[in-house]
């Protein structure tokens, strides 16, 4: 299988497919050239207060903005500060992460008492904040195909000073029936095109030929989330590509499949409804309950997000 | 029909087992004992057991679904047993710790950069010998041993 890395000057020609459906195409180009600004979360079931964080890290010579409208989440500059190497990194108090990424965890809305399930797991941004969210009272079981990815969430939930996760070790598609989950998280594997910019041109592996087939693994995660879920429960779909044929797409085969519905929800991040129509083909109406998020609109990376509700 | 005990979490891990009442008695009261940390802090958790492991896992509404999963890993390491010792873990310190009224070591900054590089320091104070929680300039670093006149780093 030949993977290609995307040149930054390769990049117009890759995207220009997408040219109808992002918003200010050329705009979003030009940003492609600007790194991505350095984000974290901070973990309040470890660090008792905010402070300690803010005034430790302007100490070692950065600088920390609250992001608005995104309680914990704060931006830092210069954005190449070595966040991973605080103390505030080590100890658990804060965890790097880019805000979009924030986003599905904002639609699955946890809260303690509930069975949640994260499908694709590692290395365990998402689990972390679902934790944190449920002040550490859901019950979370988080899961990933890999070991080695497995190992790297084991750690962070330590360092995090998680209780409420147990993790497991299941190809998704075959996660066991028998647990009643309220809430099921599939952030899935995708060909990373929201991730791609300067800096970050490795991002996006491109097959040249023989490529793995994302939407079919993909539909196959979604699937037996939806089967997993209890009747009326929520299945949260998301990734970090901009390709209808793995976002879109895959909802829409769902929903042709099962008897289930999309919820709109609010988030504080600019944001466009899900496509109904793509190189010819039609989707289900429900989509546009579905939210993209551009780079260049959200100063972080493009993301795709729809809340699913279980009907029957 | 009960499962049988097994021992550690690893590739083809059981479930750790829920331990008895009167052991998490044992286990809570070291706690409140030690560091004044009352037992009502984790009335949210079950304590779940692997050989010398004590993990802190939330309550689950039932506990048996879970059970039919094969995990990996289940909760935070939270106390083991070292020999005849309960000792708390720098990770269950470092969240709970901010609860603790006593047996707590403050350093600072020079002497703590000196206990994690060197692992022990000739230390005195007014505290009971057993395991103390190491705490600088309002953080909390994890467990360290308070023995005959010295201070010994558990720190990870
Ligand atoms: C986008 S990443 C998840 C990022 C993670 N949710 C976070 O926020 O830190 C996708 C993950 O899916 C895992 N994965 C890929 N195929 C899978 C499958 N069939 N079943 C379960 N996990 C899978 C990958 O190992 C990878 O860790």
């Amino acid at each position: 299988m030949g993977t290609k890395m995307l040149e930054l000057s390769e990049a117009p020609a890759y995207f220009e497919r997408y040219r109808k459906i992002i918003p200010r195409f050329e705009e979003f180009l030009e940003h492609l050239k600007r790194p991505l600004p350095l984000y974290f979360r901070l973990n309040e079931l470890k660090c008792p207060q905010e402070e300690i964080v803010l005034k430790g890290l302007e100490r070692q010579g950065a600088k920390v903005f609250p992001v608005p409208n995104l309680p914990r989440f704060f931006r830092v500059e210069p954005r190449d500060f070595p966040l991973g190497n605080t103390e505030e990194y080590y100890l658990g108090y804060i965890y790097p992460m880019t805000l979009s990424s924030a986003l599905p965890v904002m639609a699955l809305e946890p809260q303690p008492g509930e069975y949640i399930l994260d499908m694709c797991a590692a290395p365990g941004s998402k689990t972390t904040q679902i934790a944190q969210a449920a002040n550490d009272q859901a019950v979370i079981v988080a899961n990933d195909r890999r070991l080695d990815r497995l190992t790297a969430l084991v750690a962070n939930l330590k360092r995090l000073g998680v209780a409420s996760a147990l993790t497991t070790l299941y190809r998704g598609e075959v996660f066991p029936f028998g647990v009643p989950f309220d809430k099921i998280l599939v952030d899935a594997p995708c060909s990373g095109e929201g991730r791609y910019r300067q800096g970050y041109e490795g991002e996006l592996l491109y097959q040249k030929e023989g490529h793995t087939n994302l939407p079919a693994i993909q539909k196959g995660l979604l699937v037996r989330a939806f089967d997993l879920v209890k009747v009326g429960g929520i299945v949260v779909y998301s990734t970090c590509t901009i390709n209808p044929e793995e976002n879109e797409m895959v909802v829409d085969y769902l929903l042709r499949k099962r008897q289930a519905q999309i919820i709109s929800c609010q988030y504080p991040l600019p944001h466009h409804p899900g496509i109904t129509e793509w190189e010819g083909r039609v989707f289900h109406p429900e989509l546009i309950k579905a939210a993209r998020f551009y780079p260049h609109e959200t100063e972080s990376v493009g993301f795709f997000v729809a809340k699913i509700k279980r009907l029957f | 029909m009960k499962k049988k005990r097994r021992k550690k979490i690893h590739k083809e891990a059981k479930w750790p087992r829920v331990i008895s009442f009167e052991e998490r008695e044992e286990v809570l009261s070291f706690w409140e004992e030690r560091f004044g940390i009352p037992p009502e802090t984790f009335e949210n958790y079950l304590l779940l057991s692997t050989a010398k492991n004590y993990w802190l896992f939330v309550k689950p509404p039932e506990l048996r679904p879970l059970q039919n999963l094969q995990v990996q890993t289940v909760g935070l390491l939270f106390t083991r047993r070292v020999s005849k010792w309960l000792k708390p873990t720098s990770t269950a310190l470092q969240r709970f710790g901010h609860l603790a009224t006593k047996n707590i070591v403050e350093l600072g900054p020079l002497e703590l950069d000196r206990l994690r590089r060197e692992k022990r320091l000739e230390f005195e104070a007014d505290l009971e010998e057993g395991y103390v929680i190491i705490k600088c300039e309002k953080k909390i670093w994890g467990c360290g041993l308070y023995a005959k006149g010295k201070l010994i780093s558990y720190l990870p």
